[in-house]
């Protein structure tokens, strides 16, 4: 992501965070974007003849467990502390609210999702409100006005995804405290009234911070069964992972919008968006849109097809092998924001120590020097082309498993080759982004 | 099963393979002169990626025809843009990575830097 600097700084200060003070990934050289797409066509041809011929993965889905109160409490901590730098702290590069949103928060999710499973729901501090508030009224927390319609399912989630994407890849002064302020302040307006009408259900599907934890946390190996951790196939979790409507669109957006933000640093866009003469959040937003619609019309086109060969609907297939898209989404994502986590994350944490810029050291962080951690270009190519093939295999065999038992047996074998060349598709796209954007 | 984890075995060999990497090394050859025109919110030559040696020394000489401010990020190095008066900013890459250099006033993109060993 690239964060415009904002103007009326005092120009000691004039940048606004901006990767490692504006430092971006390099390319990938070819031959690595070569040798991972070579990979991911060989693995294909494989799934489709060799694999497992009977369905395997049981589907285990992370159970869903009442908040924690400990880190329900952590999660109000931390939500106070990001608000003292949000609404007192001076609008300076300095103040470290941008960092925390964008890159602790928002790419941090991802890690401690991968780790921990669908943590969000523990620490989401609207949640936690809500329950405070239920408890001062004697309700039931999980008892709205109404029930929450079953069609709805993810699709306030892909929705609020998408105005966050905006935020975060588009939007104007989208680092400054005022436009951040705005938006969450709209965010927590809509989730607590979802909430008041439809009960706390509603944050486990309309919450874009919980879904987000959810899907990326589905792909963690310990969960937490009866009390006790145990390990769990990821394969499994992504399969357990709840259908419903708008999971597709939800991951899409995830994939569509990751991968708009490589094709907005790619000179021939800067080229076409600064000739234009166009104001530039309108093209960043229809570029956004077509990206993710892009995205989102190779994933109806291959399971339409699929469908089609294997006599199903094609709005079943389309929600059954949404799960297969996590791992992709997932894997652009780290090959992604990598960087950005490992050095602006340092940054961020540094600046935490001083929401005010007073000269604080209140966590014992100022002091903080940035660390390469061992991240050279080289490594960080590998790195990208690594995750970006692992979640192809992944998906691949989530697809494979799904379509043993979506398409009758007979049908089985041709129904995935539209799905497997999506996967390819999908692949070769983020690898071609990695290396040309 | 096995075959699928003879696959990712493989496939991480051959990645490792691919991501070899060099030692960083001192540069020491002429410096990287880049010259960029800004005029009527038009950037010539149009923005693009310039390549540059980690260590090498980089003199970006801007031209534009209002008053703006031009900025190398990441490494934090500006220059005040008086109309019609060039200005170079000059400095040594000595951080690998992909760096934007773009004006503050118009928010024009200038050029990417990217800079490797």
């Amino acid at each position: 992501m690239i964060w415009t600097a904002g103007t009326g700084f005092p120009s000691t200060g004039m940048l606004l965070a901006h990767g490692v003070g504006g430092r971006q990934d390099l390319p990938i050289p070819f031959a690595a974007a070569l040798a991972g797409a070579v990979v991911a066509l060989l693995v294909s041809f494989a799934a489709l003849g060799y694999l497992w011929r009977e369905p395997r993965l049981a589907g285990v889905a992370a159970y869903l467990r009442r908040p924690a109160w400990p880190l329900q409490l952590a999660g109000l901590i931390a939500a106070g502390y990001f608000c003292v730098g949000l609404l007192f702290g001076p609008d300076t590069p300095e103040n470290p609210t941008a960092g925390v949103f964008y890159v602790l928060f928002w790419v941090g999710m991802v890690p401690l999702s991968l780790v921990f499973g669908p943590v969000w729901r523990h620490l989401n501090p609207l949640r936690t409100l809500h329950q405070a508030a239920c408890a001062l009224l004697r309700r039931d927390p999980a008892r709205g006005w109404r029930p929450l319609p079953a069609g709805v399912g993810y699709w306030p989630a892909a929705a609020g995804l998408f105005a966050f994407v905006w935020l975060e890849l588009v939007a104007p002064e989208r680092a400054t405290l005022p436009v951040i302020s705005l938006w969450l302040a709209l965010y927590a307006v809509a989730m607590l009234t979802g909430a008041a009408v439809y009960g706390s259900g509603w944050f486990d599907r309309g919450d874009t911070f919980e879904a987000y934890s959810t899907v990326v946390g589905s792909m963690a190996p310990i969960v937490r069964q009866d009390g006790r951790f145990a390990f769990r196939n990821p394969l499994d979790g992504m399969a357990g992972l709840p259908h419903a409507p708008g999971l597709p669109a939800l991951i899409i957006v995830l994939l569509g919008s990751t991968m708009y933000d490589s094709v907005s640093n790619a000179p021939v866009w800067v080229r076409v968006v600064q000739e234009s003469g166009l104001p530039a959040p309108l093209l960043g937003t229809l570029g956004l849109i077509v990206v993710i619609a892009l995205v989102a019309a190779i994933f109806l086109v291959a399971t339409t097809w699929a469908a089609r060969l294997g006599q199903v609907s094609p709005r079943t297939v389309a929600i059954e092998l949404a799960h297969s898209l996590v791992p992709i989404a997932v894997g652009y994502l780290v090959a992604h924001y990598f960087t950005l986590f490992l050095f602006e994350g340092q940054r961020t944490l540094a600046r935490l120590s001083d929401p005010l810029d007073t000269g604080a050291n209140w966590l014992g962080t100022a002091d903080w020097t940035l660390q390469s951690l061992g991240a050279t270009p080289a490594a960080i190519a590998m790195l990208q082309v690594t995750v970006i093939v692992l979640g192809h295999i992944l998906g691949t065999a989530l697809a494979h498993d799904r379509a043993l038992t979506l398409f009758p047996h007979r049908t089985a074998v041709a129904g995935q080759v539209p799905l497997l060349t999506l996967m390819v598709i999908y692949t070769v796209l983020g690898l071609f982004l990695l290396f040309a954007a | 099963m096995k075959l699928f984890a003879a696959l990712l075995a493989g496939a991480a060999l051959l990645l490792t393979a691919c991501g070899a990497s060099s030692e960083a090394t001192t540069y020491s050859g002429p410096a990287k002169e880049i010259t960029v025109t800004i005029a009527n919110r038009t950037v010539t030559p149009p923005p693009g990626r310039v390549e540059v040696a980690k260590g090498q020394q980089v003199k970006i000489t801007v031209t534009s025809d209002v008053a703006d401010e031009a900025h190398v990020h990441g490494y934090d190095k500006s220059a005040a843009l008086a109309p019609g008066a060039p200005a170079t900013i000059d400095f040594v890459a000595d951080q690998d990575g992909l760096f934007e250099v773009e004006t503050h006033e118009s928010g024009l993109q200038l050029l990417q830097l990217a800079v490797q060993d």
